[in-house]
């Protein structure tokens, strides 16, 4: 891995739970690198092996699925 | 106040540091605040009493940082008179202050805490960012302590003579939280008298910090000395065989109970409400809400020292008592609101407005704006953006609305703060404009990236062009969906007529709606038949008999003895349950079920029990009490037995009843014969909160209070036709004998096994076979499933003033969904595809809401089925479906992954 | 009862207490006014970091 390498982050987040985290760390003004996109859904139950296929074959480094 | 957008510039740049109370005083915070950062309303205020324009005349630099113009240094005091039906006072407890006593030493180190403050401590919010510290030198403890009744207990000038009934618990939470920020070993001790862990799922908790090594001590602390040098602490204390003995430890924690705050005080004055000898509100057990004040009602701390579930059950009890008295008139004073004619845009191509937020300087201080702008001008389907300096703001939302008519809108996207706090609001918006709500998007550009990337405008504003792209991609592809109804029929089944099922089907009727009250047994009353008194002393039979009266009679309540449940049909709102009474069987239809099943008193196969006939449970003695021709001029000694078949392996809970009971039914003894000797050999006696005042009289009257070990052997047999009772004292260490002419069981509230309620109605239990709440803090009435309730001895063992307050709350909870017409449920639910559906169940299985379930059609084949009135849309189905057939509106495979194929360009 | 009663309540005290009986107010269709004495509403439970037996966070 060279040092330069900035990995791109897809990140399904449940809205009860991580997406208000996420929020969270927002308004504490903690600050994190900016290549992650997170993507809202209702319940981290929701996402299917597919949606994660579907990040990696979009370009996606790494996924986080977090709920 | 409505100016106000919470940025925070005002507060950043305010010269005046002021001790922050919401952190227990542990750090600072400013004059101009917010209490915490998830506070309601999210608006910062002046503190008149520190700021320096209040006291000197000059400074308003906060007037001149606000961004919004919403300082006002001319806003006064208002008194406002509103006239109301009805009043409920919650003003709460403060804790209580412990410099008051020296031997605890607060106020000599830094490093001796109170318990509040030891929550800030813990925190992530708090003082020190969630991170174990000592406040002296902010290193990291290696032995901390909990002094158990700290102000509690005890008849000193001061301090409460009332257990304050949550510190034991709360001090085990304390230890195993600081166990786990600890990773090093933390030496953990709790120093108390006795362990009260009475309620729900406590005595689990209690043994789950007995295995991660938490140690308990029973003692009584001499006193807490300073060492200067280390700032160490050195607790004295007598052990229970009372020797004298000391260890250090690095921190001190004071478990601070319950104090009564003057403030409420003078409001109950103000108000003319009646207080009782600790200045709480008086109430009594069957009317534990209702104050001395016909139309005043209390509830939470100021009632009597409790929990938070506890809490909550009471508000809704008062809820309740409000619900019912002003039934009337209900509905009245509800504002509604008219509903704006949607426009069908379906066909029509998208036509995408942007709204970009500066939200002040919170993003466009941080990422560029214009440049978002610019960028989604050029994304597809985008007629029309612009950026708006706060997007919440009245007069923006009206332009916005504006706008949308103007440029024929039909999907709208607003890039700015987080859906979870804005989201309602621009959908008003997007709806106001006749457009459906589902056709909206947020894009989160300050709480996940403005404020997250602060130092580095590109990055910032690199993110917020790729958010604002996904958004447009997933709006462009929304449906409009419309919130499902459902019609609500106004009748209530209330299975279980006990005390909470008669106090329940009581307070619906009361309030104008239908109960049916099932009873399997042939009479009303339950296990309250067999009770003498309730612990404050009101006759349990006279009261019972005058509620069976009012449900037998009320024209709102059916009473069906004899009979039982056999078949639930349908959902919240339309269940059709058959019953079966005497061999015939009926329909019922209803719109809620509440749960008041009940549960047993345990009855024991060991200890004589059965054999002896002056061998009693606790409330075969209550019934005695309750026969009138009962003497007890014969017996000359009594031994009650607590915890038979309780804190056991095998039952590893409180039964939280049976303390008080044998307290009160031996100062009944001592009452009837006071030459009678009366010993309660017990482990941990748990006459929590002001029932400890029971305990406290129960000794001044001679009654004999003897721990026993638990771990060694209690044997009952018989010993020249007598019986003997042998057990290990616990401080001794040496075995005693008693030979009892009465010996009392104390033998614990047990589940009904196998409740047929929990397969009819698909509701859950737990280990110990008691019925599972939605949220054991929030939501301790209802299940998860909408339209079900639970009350009284099914839900978790409980004393007769709590499974009232319990059935009320349910009442209270039934009364919001029966006083409606129709209830509306949210759009995003699942659908089910039946071309493509293969009938394998996996949906039923993943879906944690039961809103899915298998229906076999006429030719044979299984297909699935959504019940949208229970689906909460989480989509569980969707990702386990293996063809394609389940889904979700709103959250479809296209709708999301639109978002993932265009999160980088 | 003959004499029309008032659909609106006063709650005095925003703890989990006071919010929870004017939200059941509410949702059963009475007007609701809580009021609290600070800035904000919350009460002790906004102050504690966790709550027992399950450990679920206060706020």
């Amino acid at each position: 891995m060279s040092e330069g390498f900035e990995p791109k982050i897809v990140a399904f987040a449940c809205n009860w739970c991580a997406y208000s985290a996420a929020d969270l760390a927002g308004v504490s003004r903690f600050q994190y690198p900016p290549n992650m996109r997170i993507i809202r859904v209702m319940c981290s139950g929701r996402v299917n092996p597919n949606f994660i296929l579907k990040a990696f074959e979009s370009g996606a480094d790494g996924v986080l699925v977090a709920g | 106040m409505e100016k106000c957008i919470a940025c925070g510039a005002c507060s950043e740049k305010c010269p005046q540091k002021v001790s922050n109370e919401y952190d227990a005083g542990l750090n600072k915070r400013k004059s101009i605040y917010v209490k915490y950062a998830q506070a309601v309303p999210l608006k910062y205020s002046i503190d008149s009493d520190t700021c320096i324009f209040f006291k000197k005349g000059k400074c308003k630099a906060c007037e001149k940082l606000c961004p919004a113009g919403a300082v006002n240094f001319e806003d006064k005091a208002r008194e406002l008179t509103v006239n109301v039906g009805a009043v409920i006072i919650a003003p709460g407890c403060e804790v209580f202050d412990p410099v008051t006593y020296d031997v605890y030493g607060y106020g000599k180190s830094p490093n001796i805490v109170t318990s509040l403050e030891f929550e800030r401590i813990l925190a992530a919010t708090g003082p020190f960012g969630g991170h174990l510290v000592r406040p002296s030198d902010h290193k990291e403890p290696q032995k901390v302590a909990w002094i158990q009744c700290v102000g509690s207990r005890d008849i000193h000038a001061g301090s409460q003579p009332y257990c304050s009934g949550v510190c034991c618990t709360y001090a085990i939470k304390e230890a195993i939280i600081a166990k786990e920020h600890q990773k090093g070993g933390l030496d953990t001790a709790i120093f108390y008298i006795d362990l009260r862990t009475y309620g729900k799922d406590f005595e689990r908790y209690y043994n789950r910090a007995v295995d991660s090594k938490v140690r308990f001590v029973k003692s009584k602390i001499a006193g807490i000395v300073t060492d200067p040098t280390t700032q160490n602490q050195v607790i004295h204390y007598i052990d229970e065989a009372g020797r004298r003995v000391e260890e250090t430890f690095d921190m001190v924690v004071l478990s601070v109970g319950f104090k009564v705050s003057q403030e409420a005080v003078s409001l109950a004055e103000r108000l003319g409400v009646d207080l009782d000898q600790y200045s709480l509100a008086k109430t009594s057990d069957f009317q534990s809400v209702k104050t001395s004040r016909p139309g005043i009602f209390v509830c939470g701390s100021f009632q009597a020292p409790k929990d938070i579930p506890h809490s909550v059950i009471e508000a809704s009890a008062t809820a309740a008592e409000v619900e019912s008295v002003l039934a009337q008139s209900r509905g009245s004073l509800v504002k509604t609101k008219e509903v704006p004619v949607e426009k069908d845009v379906r066909g029509e191509d998208p036509r995408i407005g942007v709204f970009v937020c500066c939200c002040g300087t919170n993003i466009a201080g941080f990422l560029d704006v214009p440049l978002v702008v610019e960028y989604a001008q050029t994304l597809p389907g985008v007629v029309f953006a612009d950026k708006n300096l706060f997007s919440c703001s009245q007069d923006t939302q009206e332009k916005m609305t504006d706008i949308i008519r103007e440029k024929g809108l039909n999907r709208v996207v607003v890039a700015a703060c987080t859906p979870r706090t804005h989201e309602p609001l621009f959908q008003e918006t997007v709806l106001n404009a006749n457009i459906n709500k589902y056709l909206f998007e947020m894009a989160n550009i300050r709480n996940q990236c403005s404020w997250v990337h602060s130092n580095d405008k590109d990055a910032a504003t690199q993110k917020a062009k790729d958010l604002v792209r996904m958004a447009v991609s997933r709006v462009s592809l929304l449906e409009p969906l419309y919130d499902p109804e459902i019609s609500m029929n106004h009748a209530a089944m209330i299975i279980g007529g006990g005390l909470s099922g008669i106090t329940a089907a009581i307070n619906l009727a009361e309030q104008g709606f239908h109960a049916y009250l099932i009873e399997k047994a042939d009479v009303l009353g339950g296990n309250a038949l067999k009770i003498h008194k309730s612990w404050q002393g009101e006759d349990v039979q006279q009261r019972l008999a005058e509620m069976i009266g009012i449900a037998g009679s009320h024209k709102n309540i059916s009473v069906l003895t004899s009979t039982e449940l056999k078949k639930v049909d349908g959902f919240v709102g339309n269940f059709k349950s058959t019953v079966e009474t005497n061999g015939a069987e009926q329909v019922i239809e209803h719109g809620v079920a509440i749960i008041a099943t009940g549960a047993l008193e345990s009855k024991p196969d060991q200890y004589l029990y059965g054999t002896e006939p002056n061998v009693l449970t606790g409330l075969e003695m209550d019934s005695r009490f309750n026969d009138k021709g009962f003497s007890a001029k014969g017996i000359k000694s009594a031994v009650f037995i607590q915890c038979v078949g309780s804190r056991i392996k095998e039952r590893p809970y409180c039964s939280k009843v049976c303390c008080t009971q044998s307290v009160r039914n031996a100062l009944k003894l001592k009452e009837l014969n006071p030459d009678m000797d009366v010993f309660i050999v017990y482990r941990d006696m748990r006459t929590y909160g002001l029932r400890e005042a029971l305990y406290r009289e129960a000794r001044a009257k001679g009654v004999i209070f003897i721990r026993y070990d638990f771990e060694k052997d209690l044997v009952v047999d018989k010993d020249n036709g007598n019986i003997r009772v042998s057990f290990t004292n616990y401080a001794l260490q040496r075995r005693m004998e008693i030979k009892p002419d009465l010996l009392l069981l104390a033998t614990g509230i047990i589940p009904i096994r196998e409740n047929p309620m929990a397969s009819l109605f698909k509701v859950q239990v737990n280990d110990d076979g008691f019925f599972v709440e939605a949220h054991a803090k929030l939501r301790p009435v209802e299940f998860a499933t909408e339209g079900i309730l639970v009350a009284g001895l099914a839900h978790c063992p409980k004393p007769i003033d709590e499974s009232i307050e319990q059935a009320k709350a349910a009442a209270s909870k039934a009364s919001a969904l029966l006083s409606k017409e129709k209830i509306t449920v949210e759009g995003v639910v699942s659908r089910v595809d039946e071309a493509y559906c293969v009938g394998c169940g996996r949906c039923e299985e993943a879906c944690p809401f039961n809103a899915i379930s298998l229906e076999t059609r006429e030719n044979g084949e299984k297909i699935s089925h959504v019940r949208e009135a229970l689906c909460k849309g989480c989509g569980s189905c969707a990702a386990v479906c293996p063809t394609g057939a389940a889904s979700v509106f709103h959250f479809d495979d296209r709708e999301v992954l639109c978002m993932v194929k265009t999160a980088f360009e | 009862m003959s004499k029309k009663t008032v659909a609106s309540v006063l709650v005095a005290g925003g703890g989990i207490a006071g919010m929870q009986a004017a939200l059941d107010l509410a949702n059963s269709g009475f007007y609701v006014y809580l009021v609290e004495r600070s800035p904000s509403i919350g009460g002790t439970m906004s102050q504690l970091d966790k709550t027992f037996p399950t450990n679920d966070c206060a706020m």
